[in-house]
């Protein structure tokens, strides 16, 4: 009896420890991003170990679409996470449950990042240039996308009312792909290794980049409310693995030449391989590098922009007139913003 | 005493299992509901992150009334309905009746409808768009084909389930074979087809979302796709009580319907 207690005993402290060892060694962390290749700094910091540097322990999970990946954050089911930001986003963030913490891509002015595209046909039919987009239909994702929002601010900067084209939403891009291919709408917004490919095969035309017409504050990383106040170090600690990773990141993806050509070194070819890894899907290291957008290299965001976001989008009803933009960007882990507006 | 006269008084056991009418019954059970609902959501049991509460809907359902949208996206969802409804009920009668009559439309039907009717539309959008572009084709076609097999289903099941006594009846009076189907079969085999009626149209209703997935301005599909990206619970389930109230307005008419198409039973 006493010997069975002993063991008893033993087993149970062996277990105590065992499950105290790894809690004490490293926090556990969920993020949940887009297999995307603006996703890259969570994975850069992943593979060169910078979040065990920070005694951080991550575990990813991947979703297809972004709505999600918010959603997650808000349940608490993730940590962290980074998507463009949509009305969704917004709408989501308004309701208190998620602060955006630091910068993802950013559409910078001679970084091809998403295209301005015309079918075949009404590129023939005279959609050569943005100018013409009045009159033409256009397809989306879905309404308060970001695709949406960057045709609106088109619309706003070359003087025509986004009521005069038609925006179709496909609900999905292989949808858009196939109705600008085969000349159901006039025109898509697409990214730009996507773009590329298609208007290279002879599919549809570039007619510009967003990057000429209206850059912005695409992306974003974001954390829960509850992870701000109360788990501070912690978001501390993951700022300081991704601004690492950023970086890096920022050497590689975002040179210019002296011509303010796009320009691809040796930093480049050695990150490619571990983004490969994880950027879906089929990788090559041509479409990483036209995929690959502008990512501030400290996570600066330009907060300003991100007002006139949700300005725009109440302007234009996708977002609820309740929603405070100062009340869901926390400033405080990330020095040297952009833009803050004053109080 | 009754063992004595070996006969045992039986009390009368019949009564019940006949639902009748409470016509305050399905007011209460909506009431209780809501106002269940809505208390939750004031004393904070059921966060608006949630949930938003029935006071909310109804603000958005005003607000979607006000702007004048609402009358355009119940426009666009009923004329699609009517259309996707009627051509695919229209077809299903006619197959439906077809395989109730004839031993070779049976026969080559039954397996037919068995391997297409489980095929969920919303796979098929991508090839209805190929085939039917993105304006109101393929949203009709998604529901004319979602209402079509069950409609078939439903029509040859009813005209099995006429009586074969009344078929030889009329044969024995010397009725050609057109007025056996239009007055005999097609009066017997009505309740069966009414009922499947209830079932597509619930159906339609069920598809619209799914047919107005793609390049939908307006309709109450478009609409709660759009507050379901946009994270508008309140909205979204504005729009879903407009489909209910839809699927209520369409089962009542049917009742109505019901009742003066069989009132010769």
């Amino acid at each position: 009896m006493n010997n069975k207690k002993l063991v008893v005993a033993a087993l149970a402290g062996l277990i105590c420890v065992a499950l105290a060892g790894p809690a004490r060694a490293a926090d556990k962390i969920v993020i949940c991003a887009l297999t995307f290749v603006s996703s890259s700094p969570l994975f850069i910091a992943a593979d060169k170990g910078y979040y065990a540097d920070e005694g951080l322990e991550p575990e990813f999970k991947f979703f297809r679409a972004a709505q999600p990946v918010a959603l997650g954050v808000a349940s608490g089911d993730c940590d962290f996470g980074v998507t463009g930001l949509t009305a969704g986003f917004y709408n989501l963030a308004g309701k208190g449950a998620l602060k955006i913490i630091g910068a993802q891509s950013r559409v910078e002015p001679g970084f091809d990042f998403v295209a301005y595209m015309a079918s075949n046909k009404a590129y023939d039919a005279g959609l050569t240039s943005v100018e013409a987009y009045p009159g033409k239909s256009v397809g989306m994702t879905q309404v308060g996308s970001t695709f949406h929002y960057m045709m609106g601010r088109l619309a706003e900067k070359r003087g025509f009312a986004l009521a005069d084209v038609t925006l179709k939403p496909m609900q999905s891009v292989p949808n858009m792909i196939a109705a600008v291919k085969s000349g159901q709408v006039d025109s898509i917004l697409m990214v730009a290794h996507i773009a590329k490919a298609l208007d290279g095969a002879g599919a549809a035309k570039i007619i510009g980049w967003v990057h000429q017409e209206t850059p912005w504050q695409l992306g974003a990383l974001f954390t829960s409310t509850w992870n701000v106040t109360e788990r501070r170090e912690m978001v501390e600690k993951f700022i300081a693995a991704y601004r690492r990773a950023a970086t890096d990141y920022h050497a590689a993806f975002n040179q210019l030449d002296k011509d303010g050509k796009r320009t691809f070194g040796e930093a480049a070819d050695a990150l490619i391989p571990i983004l490969m890894n994880y950027v879906g899907p089929k990788p090559t290291p041509a479409k990483i590098k036209a995929g690959a957008p502008f990512i501030d290299p400290d996570g600066r965001l330009r907060v300003q922009d991100i007002y006139d976001q949700v300005a725009w989008h109440k302007a234009n009803g996708l977002v609820d007139d309740s929603v405070d933009p100062s009340a869901f960007i926390d400033l405080s882990f990330v020095d040297g913003h952009y833009d803050v507006p004053g109080n | 005493m009754a063992e004595e006269t070996g006969q045992t008084p039986v009390p009368f056991r019949g009564g019940g299992f006949q639902p009748g009418a409470r016509r305050w019954a399905p007011w209460a059970a909506f009431a209780a509901i809501i106002a269940g609902w809505q208390l939750a959501s004031s004393t904070g049991l059921l966060p608006p992150l949630i949930m938003p509460s029935p006071y909310e809907v109804v603000l958005a359902l005003g607000h979607l009334a006000a702007s004048g949208d609402l009358t355009e996206h119940v426009g666009a969802s009923l004329s699609r309905i009517a259309w996707g409804w009627s051509i695919g009920t229209l077809a299903g009668l006619g197959v439906g009746f077809a395989m109730g009559i004839w031993s070779l439309a049976r026969s080559a039907g039954i397996p037919v409808v068995a391997a297409l009717f489980p095929i969920p539309k919303i796979a098929l959008l991508p090839l209805l768009i190929l085939w039917l572009g993105i304006d109101e084709a393929p949203k009709i076609a998604t529901i004319a084909l979602g209402v079509f097999f069950p409609t078939v289903i439903g029509t040859y099941s009813a005209v099995d389930n006429v009586p074969r006594s009344l078929i030889r009846m009329a044969q024995s009076f010397n009725l050609p074979n057109p007025a056996i189907v239009w007055k005999v079969i097609l009066p017997g085999a009505m309740p069966g087809i009414l009922a499947a009626f209830r079932i597509t149209s619930s159906i339609a209703l069920i598809l619209l979302v799914a047919a107005e997935m793609i390049g939908a301005e307006f309709g109450i599909g478009s609409f709660i796709l759009a507050a379901g990206n946009l994270m508008q619970t309140d909205q979204l389930v504005a729009g879903v009580v407009l489909l209910s109230i839809l699927g209520l307005t369409i089962s009542f008419v049917l009742g109505r319907v019901e009742a003066w198409l069989l009132n010769w039973r």
